[in-house]
């Protein structure tokens, strides 16, 4: 009899398990399934039949089988195929996925089932009897129990209030396959193999053994119920542990599952855009999309929250709250609408989520008077000698800069950054109009050189700053700087700078 | 340019167009080019302003991270407002800055800077001179707005007295813009204006 080890599939990730089942399986699956073999190249989801589907059937023990089954098959037929396998009568043995011991009558292809995915054989030890449910949790408020269907099918409506649910019902009608397909409105970001958006599913396991053989007392309700520990009750059904909690966990649902393991943390703000809302940036109706915890509930797409959270980036502005750590209110200026799960910031792609991670060691290095490396690409953190002018970023690019202007490095004075000749510029264009034309008057073409941009360090965190032209007054765009100053001067901004300087 | 900020723009010269305003000739955007990094706006005069009939064309450009960042935007005709550098055109205005949200649009703009010009705030000012004009001797501030807006922006009001002043320093070889910015600032003192060149 073939047995497979699920830490065998956890070790290797890369190459999938090629399963050796004896004649006798073989036989077996030939005359139930009718398929003369079995497939064990399970890496491509759509290389496998649309009637087929490989399975793991973990049983109490630990032992694994990989079943080929049909998707036509109910758990019943499940359950005489494995029953003399595990050596349990058919009547005893209950087939669990994501928290609920599935009904007989339940067909394989309702279950929200991937390839590779894993139900559990156990025989319960609770009956399967609504009184044996404990009685505090049948007063708790939670949603009625479902034996029947798995949980995901129960849960399926939990991002939507009450009255979201209401418009999808009205909108597309509940048996519609597109009904369905919205309903599936889970979302995780995939780090490994996808490195995207996918949508996820919810699974169940015991929050001490981390076994899947887990049943849960109560539906989950909100959010809350799934993201925080200890909020549903119910019954690690592996033999010598008697946790009652359950964990919730979130799967990829395009890759084939990578073992109990390969999991990752929802992205509670994305949703379906069953409403079709626009974005608010790029104005586009996408789906699906990002909507912020503001008040009025502000929808972005995901390519423009990508666009959104890498200028935020680039501009250090991101935020810092002491609950979440560094995060972005929603864009459209909304008050207490920042976002609350990190992981979002996820959507950015590896790359620049990293960078996010440094974010906060680098200001960290600003708050402790540092420099960062102004090589664009760099921006390395660098403590040097607050009386040494000639800083090298070592360890980075070696770039070797003036810390009062941000240039290469240079024995004599700062240049003034080509802009000192900014008040003669301004001079030189003042006189261009014609008179004759006075009545449409404009500041000639040649005025716009003066609007070029430059940057200078702001005086106090040195972060480079940018002015287009406009007034002589500074406000560094580093959220946790916000230092007031004065482009001429390089100091904090006066009323003196105000009534000598403050256009040029 | 982004793909994103095209993408904005593009629906946003719609929705300006097909406004009321457009309608009634209040406000007016069109690209300058085809890179969609620069566009050209005019804004009416508000009625019961000094600026009251006249058309104030502004130079607006959009960065490569709109609508996170604000677009720049500045007065191309020349005017006499406590908010906008008389020299440069430069604005002081909270939405172009630090209060711009991603929401807002060239529409919303264009409409705040045609409040301002209804409603400046000499406190918050761009333009030090005009600002203490505009506090301390608000008759001669609305006079002087009024003419400069008919000399540079085809406003209505004809002011004979502050012409003839501006015609006696041209005769003195001052150009005709330099004598209306000294004169303005100096409240139309003459000899203060003329001190002022000649010094
Ligand atoms: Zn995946
Ligand atoms: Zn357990
Ligand atoms: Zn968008
Ligand atoms: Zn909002
Ligand atoms: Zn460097
Ligand atoms: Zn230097
Ligand atoms: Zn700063
Ligand atoms: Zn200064």
């Amino acid at each position: 009899m073939s047995r497979l080890q699920v830490r065998k599939v956890r070790r290797n990730q890369t190459i999938w398990p090629t399963v050796m089942f004896t004649k006798t399986d073989h036989q077996f699956l030939d005359e139930i399934t009718g398929k003369p073999e079995v497939k064990t190249s399970l890496n491509i989801p759509s290389n496998s039949s649309e009637f087929t589907l490989p399975v793991y059937i973990k049983a109490a023990g630990g032992k694994t089988f990989l079943i080929q089954m049909s998707r036509d098959w109910d758990v019943a037929r499940i359950k005489m195929f494995i029953a003399p396998k595990l050596g349990l009568k058919v009547e005893d043995i209950s087939i669990i996925l994501a928290g609920k011991s599935l009904a007989d009558n339940l067909l394989l292809e309702e279950c929200d089932l991937g390839h590779n995915s894993i139900l559990n054989a156990v025989k319960l030890k609770v009956v399967k009897k609504d009184d044996a449910i404990p009685t505090n949790e049948k007063k708790s408020g939670g949603t009625p129990f479902h034996q029947d269907k798995p949980l995901c099918e129960t849960l399926l409506d939990l991002q939507l209030t009450e009255e979201e649910q209401k418009l999808l019902h009205k909108s597309l009608g509940c048996s519609s396959p597109e009904y369905k397909q919205k309903k599936a409105h889970f979302y995780v970001y995939c780090e490994s193999p996808c490195k995207s958006v996918q949508n996820g599913k919810l699974r169940v396991r015991c929050s001490l053994c981390k076994a899947g053989a887990f049943t849960v007392d109560r539906d989950p309700c909100c959010w809350d119920d799934v993201l925080r520990p200890e909020q549903v009750s119910g019954t690690c059904q592996m033999e010598g542990c008697d946790h009652s909690w359950a964990e919730f966990y979130f799967k990829c649902a395009r890759h084939p599952s990578q073992g109990e393991m390969d999991s990752t943390l929802p992205l509670y703000l994305v949703k379906s855009n069953f409403k079709h809302v626009q974005c608010l940036a790029c104005m586009d109706i996408s789906d699906p999309v990002l909507v912020f915890q503001c008040s009025s509930s502000h929808v972005i797409c995901l390519e423009c929250f990508q666009q959104y959270c890498l200028s935020r980036l680039n501009e250090r502005r991101f935020v810092f709250s002491p609950n979440i750590g560094y995060t972005l209110p929603c864009p459209a200026g909304c008050e207490n609408s920042l976002i609350d799960g990190t992981q979002h910031f996820k959507i950015l792609g590896g790359e620049q989520y990293q960078r996010l991670l440094h974010f906060g060691a680098e200001e960290y290095v600003l708050s402790v008077g540092g420099v960062l490396c102004p090589q664009p690409g760099c921006g390395m953190g660098l403590l040097a000698d607050p009386s040494c002018r000639r800083i090298q970023c070592t360890g980075g690019c070696e770039f070797v800069f003036c810390r009062d202007c941000l240039q290469g490095y240079h024995i004599d004075e700062c240049q003034p950054n080509g802009d000192g000749n900014f008040q003669s510029m301004l001079t030189s264009t003042e006189y261009v109009v014609d008179p004759r034309r006075a009545a449409q008057a404009m500041w000639d073409a040649d005025s716009r050189v003066t609007i070029r941009v430059t940057s200078k360090p702001c005086p106090k965190c040195r972060t480079p700053t940018e002015r287009d032209g406009g007034c002589m007054h500074m406000i560094c765009t580093r959220q946790q700087c916000g230092f007031h100053w004065c482009w001429v001067c390089q100091t904090e901004w006066t009323r003196e700078c105000m009534g000598s300087h403050w256009f040029g | 340019m982004a793909n994103i900020a095209v993408q904005r723009i593009k629906r946003e010269l719609k929705e300006v167009l097909n406004s009321d305003e457009v309608a009634r000739c209040s406000i007016h955007v069109e690209l300058v080019g085809e890179s969609f990094a620069e566009l050209k706006g005019e804004i009416a005069g508000p009625p019961d302003t000094p600026y009251e009939g006249a058309r104030f064309q502004l130079e607006i450009k959009i960065p490569e991270t709109y609508p996170f960042n604000p677009p720049k935007v500045r007065f191309v005709t020349k005017i006499w407002h406590p908010n906008v550098s008389s020299v440069t055109g430069a604005i002081c205005l909270d939405i172009l800055k630090h209060q711009w949200a991603a929401a807002m649009t060239l529409r919303t703009v264009l409409l705040s800077l045609q409040a301002l010009l209804a409603s400046p705030e000499p406190d918050d000012p761009q333009d030090a001179v005009v600002a203490r004009q505009c506090k301390d001797k608000p008759q001669i501030f609305h006079l002087t707005a009024q003419h400069w807006a008919n000399a540079y922006a085809g406003g209505p009001s004809i002011n004979t007295d502050y012409e003839n002043k501006i015609r006696r320093l041209k005769d003195l070889g001052v150009t005709e813009m330099n004598a209306r910015a000294s004169l303005s600032s100096c409240d139309w003192d003459l000899e203060r204006a003329t001190e002022q060149i000649f010094s």
